[in-house]
């Protein structure tokens, strides 16, 4: 399919920094991320919203960055996981809850989102809030281990 | 990934703008709103995808009222709000519940109830809850506001009775009364983020031990969701027991037309959808008859 290609400028914050980027109004956030900003820590897993791979913060909340356009993001606050906490991704490091890593960044954007909502959440409310997030390596288990690990850590 | 990159989105400041927009470039736009049934559908297309109008940024259109026994919600208001709003869960427990089950985390952040209701999915898990609630939808277009009853709506498969030129812009229900309990339920292949194969609500009004009014709404198994009338009749006027729930579950199969897909077969739903009206009218008279 050839048809020509529309661009305007968008204004948001990402990771604490103003961003000004010219983009096609129907790209996603995930293409403007990994294509023009070259942020490529979000992954584009399914393009459907049915993995997790490409999950960001919006304002704080965990969303699709492959179902969002950019049109959607103007004036708004974008989280990924290169500013997520140290922390969440050196747990799953130590549990070695990574195998090929591809899904990765989002469980650890999904985790950060969780422990933001929640302090200390149990083992039902960790599997409820991480649901839509798909692994097809680790059987979960060691994922489970290290989002454990932090919950009601103060540090 | 299928890229975007030659469509053209409007995003307008306010709905009046909106409204504008709408009527200016009538039926060249599709509205945007979540997205997150919309995008996917758009890079599937084999056509050129429309041109988008995005309403994401009207949080105008974000609001949960309490108002005279009415609730009003605002089209834009995605779904983890709705289920977590201390008004929805007091006062129609039954759409909270549905709330919850329509998908991730991710896909409860950013889908709202106007886009559920617009795509028109037979399968979209908020529909029977509005359904069972009597819910009106609110319309607007540059001339006028208009009112239906979200039964009048679906006119058939994806097909409503939404102009071009027009918003859905409100949603909106009678309270529960204290004498009425609300279910929902949901039959997917998986748990976390899943189509449904059967889905349904029921809302029951008890007096005295009796039924006095029942309401029974079922997904995924017509080409819009349907209200179970037959099973409903079966339900009016009894005191639940076994013997009459299990005729009330049985006579589903009157109103529902089921297709195979590959979710399931039809013969698959119908019986899961019996089964699940069975299951959850049973969880509802141990609740009506403690």
């Amino acid at each position: 399919m050839q048809y020509s290609r529309v661009e305007k400028e968008f204004f948001f914050r990402l990771n604490g920094e103003e961003v000004r980027v010219r983009a096609p109004p129907g790209y996603t956030l995930l293409e403007v991320l990994r294509h023009i900003l070259h942020l490529t820590g979000t992954k584009d897993g399914c393009s459907s919203g049915d993995c997790g791979a490409c999950t960001v913060l919006l304002d704080g909340r965990a969303v699709h960055s492959c179902l969002t356009l950019i049109s959607q993001v103007e004036g708004r606050e974008v989280t990924t996981v290169e500013a997520v906490d140290e922390k969440v991704a050196d747990a799953y490091a130590r549990h070695g809850a990574v195998q090929c890593g591809y899904c990765t960044p989002g469980f650890v954007v999904a985790t950060a989102y969780l422990l933001s909502k929640m302090h200390n959440p149990s083992d039902a409310e960790i599997r409820e809030w991480l649901r839509g997030n798909l692994c097809r390596c680790t059987g979960y288990v060691k994922i489970l281990k290290a989002v454990e690990s932090l919950a009601g850590d103060d540090g | 990934m299928k890229s975007l990159s030659y469509i053209d989105v409007f995003t307008p400041r306010s709905l009046e703008e909106a409204l504008e927009l709408l009527d200016k470039h009538r039926g060249e736009l599709a509205v945007l709103a979540g997205g997150t049934d919309l995008i996917i559908q758009l890079r599937k297309a084999q056509q050129k995808a429309p041109n988008l109008l995005n309403i994401y940024m009207l949080d105008e259109l974000r609001y949960i009222k309490h108002d005279n026994e009415i609730i009003k919600i605002g089209a834009l208001t995605d779904f983890a709000t709705i289920t977590e709003s201390p008004i929805i869960q007091r006062h129609a427990p039954v759409l909270a519940e549905a709330a919850a089950t329509i998908g991730s985390v991710q896909i409860l952040n950013k889908a709202s109830i106007g886009g559920n209701i617009v795509n028109a999915s037979p399968a979209a898990d908020s529909l029977p809850a509005l359904y069972v609630l009597n819910a009106t939808l609110t319309l607007r277009s540059k001339t006028g506001t208009r009112k239906v009853a979200i039964e009048q709506f679906y006119k058939g498969y994806k097909k409503l009775d939404l102009q071009s030129g027009e918003l859905l812009t409100e949603v909106s229900f009678p309270a529960m009364k204290q004498n009425q309990i609300g279910m929902f339920f949901k039959h997917g292949l998986r748990q976390g983020d899943a189509i449904s194969v059967v889905n349904g609500a029921i809302l029951l009004e008890v007096l005295n031990g009796y039924v006095k009014d029942a309401r029974i709404a079922l997904g995924a198994v017509a080409p819009t969701v349907v209200r179970a009338t037959e099973s409903e009749k079966t339900l009016i006027g009894q005191r639940l027991s076994e013997d009459v729930i299990l005729k009330a579950a049985q006579a589903c199969l009157t109103s529902i037309s089921p297709i195979d897909d590959v979710r399931g077969s039809a013969a698959y739903r119908k019986e899961m959808c019996v089964n699940y009206l069975y299951m959850t009218l049973w969880q509802m008279m141990r609740m009506v008859n403690l």
